[in-house]
Order: structure tokens, then C-alpha cells, then sequence
């Protein structure tokens, strides 16, 4: 009995050692390679539409259920509103995308951080260009068809979408965030 | 060291243990990543990462870590280098990063590196064990590249991302089932080269041994 809890306790000691020594190299690694959430967004805005950021309007966002606006910037000279939403029920999760509204008219969209394997079924039926040039005033991103064998990265897409277009006509055009 | 182990190590992870085509090992990433020469190549050269350090880490521990909780030892210590290459290439390469997101974190069940794991590190010294993963790790890079190449030319009808001009690409389920097929013919290639070679070093292994042994004389005495 006690050799086998020696043995038992041997194991475990060795495990968390182990595990232990692992945390603190990834604690390490992090600390050298952490990129900051904020300041990668702005970058990814500005190479994006070529138009500068210099601070983020709305930092908390807003969840509405399947999609949410993670951060929303307006660019300095006003004219770009910049989303970085995410959509859920992908297949690998949720999948984050750069979306651009400008005049009130999706102007640009792009995939950032996914799991999704299929994304490249999307591109070639150009599904993105199905929502670039809507006007978000009147265009609902949910009854877009999704691209089939891809089903569930097309509605992850659509739902974040939705997201910011929600976000925009209550909070933007509605003019909470006008000021 | 010892010369001729390091060239049995060294050689054996390249063409004798290639665990792309003789082994037949991590045929997932195999598959999946070799669309391209410049994902292959960015997928090999992450998985010899892996490779390397997890060999090192777990060939200097060996004699530290409990046989009943080895396995669960060596996923620790290979999640932790797959993280690591994760954190570099999202901070480094963000691009790249987000093409290869969804394969980068399988490597950890990538069954390559817990073979070697398991197989050569856990009974062999951390400089051999090193060696291994290297050669392990140029083995698979290799392979990849070489089914990259391929399928990049005829499926995608381009060479590392430059498009040639009047070469039409396949459609996407044609190009995935093309991956299979271009795997298998190139495995196949590969153990019909060596199984020549290996041959032809018997015939010469047999045509020098009469020589040694004092038989060529009599050989000689009948032709003339």
C-alpha cells in the first residue's frame, strides 16, 4: 500500500514539476512576444483602410447573442467607422472580422483570428463581396446566403456582421456614439 | 560522440525513418498544409522546432520521469514548445500565423513527435536525441516541401506563390483529393529509390565478398 502511494505520489510530484517548469517558460515566452490587443487593432485598422487611428471609441463593445463588437474606432478625420466583431457558430469557434463602414455603406470587410478550415470555400465563391456596398441602414447580413459545404464558417461570418451592422444603426446612427 | 551513431541518426531520419514516407507518420498535416511550398516549408520547419526541444527537454528528464505518467509528462512538455511556436509566429509572423492557426496547434497530437518522443528520447542521450528531432524534423520538412512543390504546380498551377500564366488550377475538392493521390505516388517513388539503392549495394556487397575470400582466382581461371 505504501509503495503504491509512493509510487502514486512520485507520479504527480513529477507531473506538476514538469508542468510547473512548462508555465514559467510560457510565462517567460509571453512576456516577450504579448502583443497588445489595443495598439494591434489600431495597426490592423490603419494598414487596412489607410486611414489613421488614434483612439478607440468604444473599448467594451457589445454582445448581441450569436455575434459581438469587440472594439469600434472612428478614424480621425471621421470618415471610416472601424469594427473588429466577432461571429459565432463557426466550425472552429468564433471568427473575428475587420469590418469598415464608410457613408454608411460596408466598404471593406476582413477575416482575422479564426479556427476555420474552410474559409478559402468562402473566398472563392466570393462570398464577402456579397456584403461589400450594402447599405447597413437597410441590408440585413442574416439572410444572405451562406456558401454550401461551408455552411457554418458562412454564418459565423454573417452573424458578426450583423454585429456591427446592429452596432451601427443603434449606436452610431442612432447617435449614442455621435458625439 | 559516437561517429557512426550520428550518422546512423542523422541518415535515418532523412531517407531509412523518413516519417513522411517510410514510417508514414503526421499524414494529417501531411495532407492538409502542403497546398502550398511556403506553408509546407513553414510547417516543417515549426514541427522540427517542436521536435528538437521536446526530444532535448525529454531526453535530459528521462530518468526524472515515473513510467506511469510518461505519456502525460511528454504532452506537457510538447503542448508547451507547440504554444511557444504560436506565441512567435503571431507576434512575428501574423500573417502566416493566420493562415496555419488551426494546424499549428495540432502538432501536439502530431504523432511524429510523441513516436520520437516515446521511441528514441526517452532512451537516448540529449545530444543524440537532439540530432533526431533535427533529422526527424528536415525528414518531414522535406517531405512536405517535395509534395508541396507538386501539388502547388499542378493543382494550383503556380511555383512558391508565383501564378503560371495559361496553367488552369483545379477547383478545391479536385485539388484535396489530388493531395492523396500526389502523396501516394510520391511514397511510392521514394521506397522504390531506396529499395534500388539497397539493392544495389547488396549486388555490390556480393561482388566484392568473393574478392576477400579468395574465390575471384578460379573465377578468372574459367574465362580463360
Amino acid at each position: 500500500m505504501t509503495a503504491k502511494f509512493r509510487s502514486m505520489l512520485q507520479g504527480v510530484a513529477a507531473l506538476a514539476c514538469i508542468a510547473l517548469v512548462c508555465g514559467l517558460l510560457l510565462g517567460a515566452v509571453n512576456h516577450l512576444t504579448y502583443v497588445d490587443p489595443l495598439a494591434a487593432t489600431y495597426e490592423r485598422f490603419a494598414a487596412d483602410t489607410g486611414a489613421s487611428f488614434s483612439e478607440m471609441t468604444d473599448e467594451e463593445g457589445a454582445d448581441y447573442g450569436n455575434g459581438s463588437v469587440v472594439y469600434y474606432a472612428r478614424s480621425d478625420d471621421g470618415g471610416i467607422d472601424a469594427f473588429l466583431v466577432s461571429g459565432g457558430g463557426g466550425f472552429g469557434g468564433n471568427v473575428q472580422i475587420y469590418l469598415y463602414i464608410k457613408d454608411a455603406v460596408i466598404d471593406k470587410l476582413v477575416i482575422g483570428e479564426n479556427g476555420e478550415t474552410y474559409l478559402d470555400k468562402l473566398e472563392k465563391a466570393d462570398f464577402y463581396a456579397r456584403f461589400v456596398g450594402q447599405d447597413v441602414t437597410s441590408f440585413d447580413p442574416l439572410s444572405v446566403d451562406a456558401v454550401a459545404s461551408a455552411t457554418r464558417s458562412s454564418t459565423a461570418v454573417k452573424n458578426g456582421v450583423n454585429a456591427a451592422v446592429r452596432y451601427y444603426n443603434e449606436k452610431i446612427a442612432g447617435g449614442e456614439s455621435n458625439g | 560522440m559516437d561517429r557512426r551513431k550520428v550518422k546512423e541518426t542523422v541518415l535515418g531520419g532523412l531517407i531509412k525513418n523518413n516519417p513522411t514516407f517510410v514510417l508514414v507518420l503526421g499524414t494529417c498535416p501531411t495532407i492538409a498544409m502542403t497546398t502550398s511550398l511556403f506553408q509546407s516549408f513553414a510547417m516543417g520547419i515549426a514541427t522540427t522546432f517542436v521536435l528538437i526541444f521536446s526530444n532535448l527537454f525529454i531526453s535530459l528528464l528521462r530518468n526524472l520521469i515515473p513510467d506511469k505518467v510518461r505519456i502525460p509528462c511528454y504532452i506537457v512538455l510538447i503542448s508547451t514548445f507547440v504554444i511557444i511556436v504560436q506565441m512567435v509566429m503571431q507576434k512575428f509572423m501574423p500573417d502566416l500565423y493566420e493562415t496555419m492557426r488551426a494546424f499549428i496547434a495540432l502538432i501536439v497530437v502530431n504523432c511524429i513527435i510523441l513516436a520520437r518522443a516515446e521511441s528514441y528520447a526517452s532512451c537516448n542521450k540529449p545530444l543524440y536525441s537532439m540530432l533526431d528531432g533535427v533529422s526527424i524534423g528536415l525528414g518531414f520538412t522535406g517531405a512536405l516541401c517535395l509534395i508541396g512543390i507538386v501539388r502547388e504546380f499542378l493543382a494550383g498551377g503556380a511555383f512558391a506563390g508565383m501564378k503560371i500564366p495559361g496553367f488552369p488550377a483545379m477547383s478545391g475538392a479536385g485539388a484535396s483529393a489530388f493531395g492523396f493521390i500526389v502523396f501516394g505516388c510520391m511514397m511510392a517513388l521514394f521506397n522504390f529509390a531506396i529499395q534500388k539503392i539497397n539493392e544495389r549495394k547488396e549486388k555490390m556487397k556480393a561482388a566484392v565478398l568473393p574478392l576477400g575470400g579468395g574465390s575471384a582466382a578460379p573465377a578468372k581461371e574459367d574465362k580463360a
